[in-house]
């Protein structure tokens, strides 16, 4: 699942214009990164939401901001398989 | 008030059905073009408006870096491009040229993004809750071209959008005015934008029945003045003008347009629509306008009206010029017979078309005022532009609340100055 996952939040970044030619899991999302902005986060949190049903609350948001690509990713495919789990 | 703390106009950028920029806006104008045309097949206004006014497209990757442009809405997309282009074409560099701090920046809407909000609100009602993007706000609420125009360029001084209708545009050139009177800016951008070419906002003006219907010739619609008029075109677009302190013109030799020697406003407190039939709230908005600048009406040589085309609203109209000037009308005209109704836009494209009068010499005709209803008789300049001598002009823009402003431009103070103004006074 995790390719999957991959391809769908670059292609969901590469939609709000960011330039995710050398994007790879170890990107950063943060300013060593792609420098995502508070809202570019919160709209890719929206759109993983719509697509996978997994939440990301308001107050995590800050420690999301600090993980690579790569990291948001394992973070999706952990709580979407949670989510089927129970 | 010494000439060195005179508000000159600069700049102008124009984003309108008759094209992007302003001179290409004014030339069109004097030569009586019309900028209306039917919606397209498949818009979203087609069948639900005769007869629209489209400005040219203005994409986010021209105004916005990438990251940027995300559900940006077009009022906020068209205030930049203008802001854009009447900044260059000021030549100015803020930073260079000025303190950003002593910059401010005044665009209005009248109502914002309401076309991004009802995309959003109709995808809502599709796909559920996350169809909603936290973009949305940004996007859309009506200070956000001000908003984006000051991160684009650094501007950290003073900022706002006044939210009043048909009057926003006029308002946000008012409050410039004012912001350099009393030396709190040494340079405003102002202006104002309105995108309201979406099918809800159409049908509330067409429901309240505001607008023209029922013209085969859709350059025909708008007829302000004229017999057979019957309400107003709706149209989309923005225009900017920076104005700035004479001295600091003068210090970077920059050229002026017309000074923007005073403004006047009033409030109907009468109807949420209709305006007063007697008109009193436009005459003492133009009073007011009047005693800022410390002239008389004898001074004034050009009224653009508000003119939107409306029954009630031409007919006040003209009785408050009347009442302000008694026999003696200035050259009158509505160039909302060939733009339309911009809105919150209005007002700032009518304040820049009448700095460009000032600086050509030239007056702007009314379209479609073939048969002229007698009970708006003034001297309305019909048939092409009017070549002469412009001393003061008043910029009338009335709107839906009963808000009333009146701006009044005169020759500009600087020693470099633009268009005929040049060859006539300073040459």
């Amino acid at each position: 699942m995790s390719a999957e996952v991959h391809q769908f939040v670059v292609e969901a970044l590469k939609n709000m214009n960011y330039d995710t030619a050398e994007v790879t899991g170890e990107t950063p999302l943060g300013p060593a990164g792609l420098d995502l902005e508070s809202l570019s986060l919160a709209e890719v949190a929206i759109q993983v939401e719509d697509t996978y049903g997994v939440k990301f609350e308001e107050d995590e948001m800050e420690s999301v901001a600090l993980l690579t690509v790569g990291g948001l990713v394992d973070e999706i495919v952990k709580r979407s398989s949670a989510a089927v789990a129970s | 008030m010494s000439a060195a703390d005179a508000a000159v106009v600069t700049g102008l950028g124009a984003v309108t059905p008759l094209g992007r920029g302003a001179p290409e806006l004014f030339d069109a104008l004097c030569h009586g073009k019309s900028g209306l045309r039917r919606p397209p097949a498949g818009h979203q206004l087609d069948g639900v408006v005769d007869s629209v006014g489209m400005a040219p497209d203005i994409t986010a990757a021209e105004v916005l870096p990438p990251s940027e442009g995300r559900l940006v809405d077009r009022f906020v997309l068209m205030a930049m491009a203008a802001a854009d282009d009447a900044i260059a074409d000021a030549g100015l560099v803020i930073g260079r040229d000025v303190d950003p701090a002593r910059v401010a920046v005044v665009v209005s809407s009248g109502a914002g993004g309401l076309t991004t909000y009802e995309a959003q609100g109709l995808e809502r009602a599709q796909r559920g809750p996350t169809a909603i993007s936290p973009y949305l706000l940004p996007g859309m609420l009506p200070n956000m071209a001000a908003a984006r125009i000051a991160i684009k360029y650094g501007i950290r001084g003073w900022s706002s959008a006044t939210a009043t209708a048909c009057a926003a545009g006029a308002h946000a050139v008012a409050e410039a005015a004012r912001l350099i009177r009393y030396g709190e800016a040494d340079v405003v951008v102002c202006g104002g934008a309105e995108s309201p070419l979406n099918a809800t906002t159409a049908l509330a003006f067409r429901h309240a029945r505001a607008l023209a219907h029922g013209f085969e010739d859709p350059e025909a619609s708008s007829r302000p003045f004229d017999r057979r008029r019957n309400g107003f075109v709706l149209s989309e677009g923005a225009g900017v003008l920076v104005v700035e302190r004479a001295g600091l013109a003068d210090s970077r030799g920059a050229a002026g347009y017309a000074d923007l020697l005073g403004w006047g406003g009033s409030t109907d407190a009468y109807r949420p629509t209709a305006p007063r039939p007697d008109g009193e709230g436009a005459a003492q908005a133009m009073r007011s306008a009047l005693a800022s600048g410390s002239l008389g009406p004898d001074d004034v040589d050009y009224v653009n009206a508000h003119g939107t085309a409306t029954k009630l609203g031409d007919v006040a109209e003209t009785k408050a010029i009347r009442a302000v000037f008694g026999d003696r009308s200035p050259a009158v005209s509505g160039t909302k017979s060939m733009t339309g109704h911009l809105l919150g836009g209005s007002g700032a494209v009518e304040a820049l078309i009448c700095a460009l009068a000032v600086a050509e010499g030239a007056l702007p005709p009314t379209g479609n005022l073939d048969d002229l209803d007698p009970a708006c008789e003034l001297d309305h300049v019909v048939g092409g532009a009017r070549r002469q001598a412009v001393r003061a002009v008043l910029s009338n823009s009335f709107a839906f609340g009963g808000h009333n402003v009146s701006l009044l431009l005169g020759a500009p103070s600087t020693r470099r100055t633009r268009g005929g103004a040049e060859r006539k006074e300073h040459a």
